[in-house]
């Protein structure tokens, strides 16, 4: 009988796996970047006009930020550029996170999309959504349809 | 260039030291550092930092960068839904020999800060003249 077989050996590295990973979540290696979080990190306030949502993105030109909103969906994108024409080997240090990103957000259902407004200001994206007014409540009117058409003919 | 958190007992001197609110939360903002053909670049993420709220400091080698973050929030707004956390930033380096102190720059553009360190000019090697007695 085989002791060591493949099908269960990796069972333990996949446990192991999964406990490093849970371990890493914990940890926050840049300021607001973790393992397993979409990029970039938000935060959403409320006001009674109005939901204000924030992400930090230092770096990113405001001409190269994208906001885009269709079916409430939020769509934000962009890319955090690295300095130009600077080689890999003449970094001492590199920390700051680059590349593109791309993150959407579904929208609560009472905002008025149209209104929608967003600021960049010192690399924090502030996107205001203003709440629709509470909606009155309409009359349906029912109106005698053919019965031809509500009736199934059974002959 | 090393990196460390100066503890606020720690920077005395002459030049006054950094003021913060030790009740905040206060993060170590990701850095670059390149080189260039002129020295080195510093290039700092400080979110939410505008110029006149950032302290950068040179005292003897160690430049230390201080940035207030100032929230456009209203005040009376809830948070319902939290990412990450707003904080000041602090950083301090210890600045090698070869940089000139005098001609430090910096600027602060969307939330990246950039400090140029330009390398110290070596003075050019000059003839002695010798004189013939």
């Amino acid at each position: 009988m085989p002791v060591f077989r493949w099908g269960h050996a990796w069972n333990p590295i996949r446990d192991l796996e999964r406990e490093v990973d849970q371990l890493l979540a914990k940890v926050s290696l840049f300021h607001g970047i973790r393992f397993g979080q979409q990029y970039p990190p938000v935060n959403v306030y409320e006001l009674d006009e109005e939901f204000l949502l924030t992400a930090e993105l230092p770096g990113t030109r405001a001409e190269e930020l994208e906001v885009l909103i269709s079916n409430g969906v939020l769509t934000i994108k962009g890319r955090r550029n690295g300095p130009e024409g600077i080689a890999d080997d003449r970094f001492r240090r590199q920390e700051r996170p680059r590349g593109p990103w791309q993150r959407s957000l579904t929208l609560p259902d009472h905002i008025q999309e149209e209104k929608l407004a967003a600021e960049f200001t010192n690399g924090v994206l502030c996107i205001r959504l203003p709440k629709a007014s509470a909606t009155q409540p309409r009359q349906i009117p029912v109106t005698n349809g053919n019965p031809g058409i509500a009736t199934v003919d059974r002959t | 260039m090393t990196n460390q958190i100066v503890p606020r007992s720690n920077s005395t001197g002459p030049i006054p030291p950094l003021e913060y609110p030790v009740d905040q939360v206060v993060f170590t903002p990701p850095i670059d550092i390149f080189e260039t053909a002129d020295g080195l670049v510093l290039q700092a993420d400080l979110p939410g930092v505008s110029s006149e709220s950032l302290e950068l400091q040179i005292q003897d080698n160690k430049l230390s960068l201080f940035g207030r973050v100032s929230l456009t929030i209203p005040p009376e707004a809830r948070l319902i839904h939290q990412e990450y956390q707003v904080g000041h930033f602090l950083r301090s380096f210890i600045l090698s020999d070869e940089v000139d102190h005098e001609r430090i720059s910096a600027k602060l553009n969307q939330g990246v800060l950039e400090v140029i360190l330009p390398r110290l000019s070596k003075p050019e090697p000059r003839r002695i003249p010798i004189q013939i007695v």
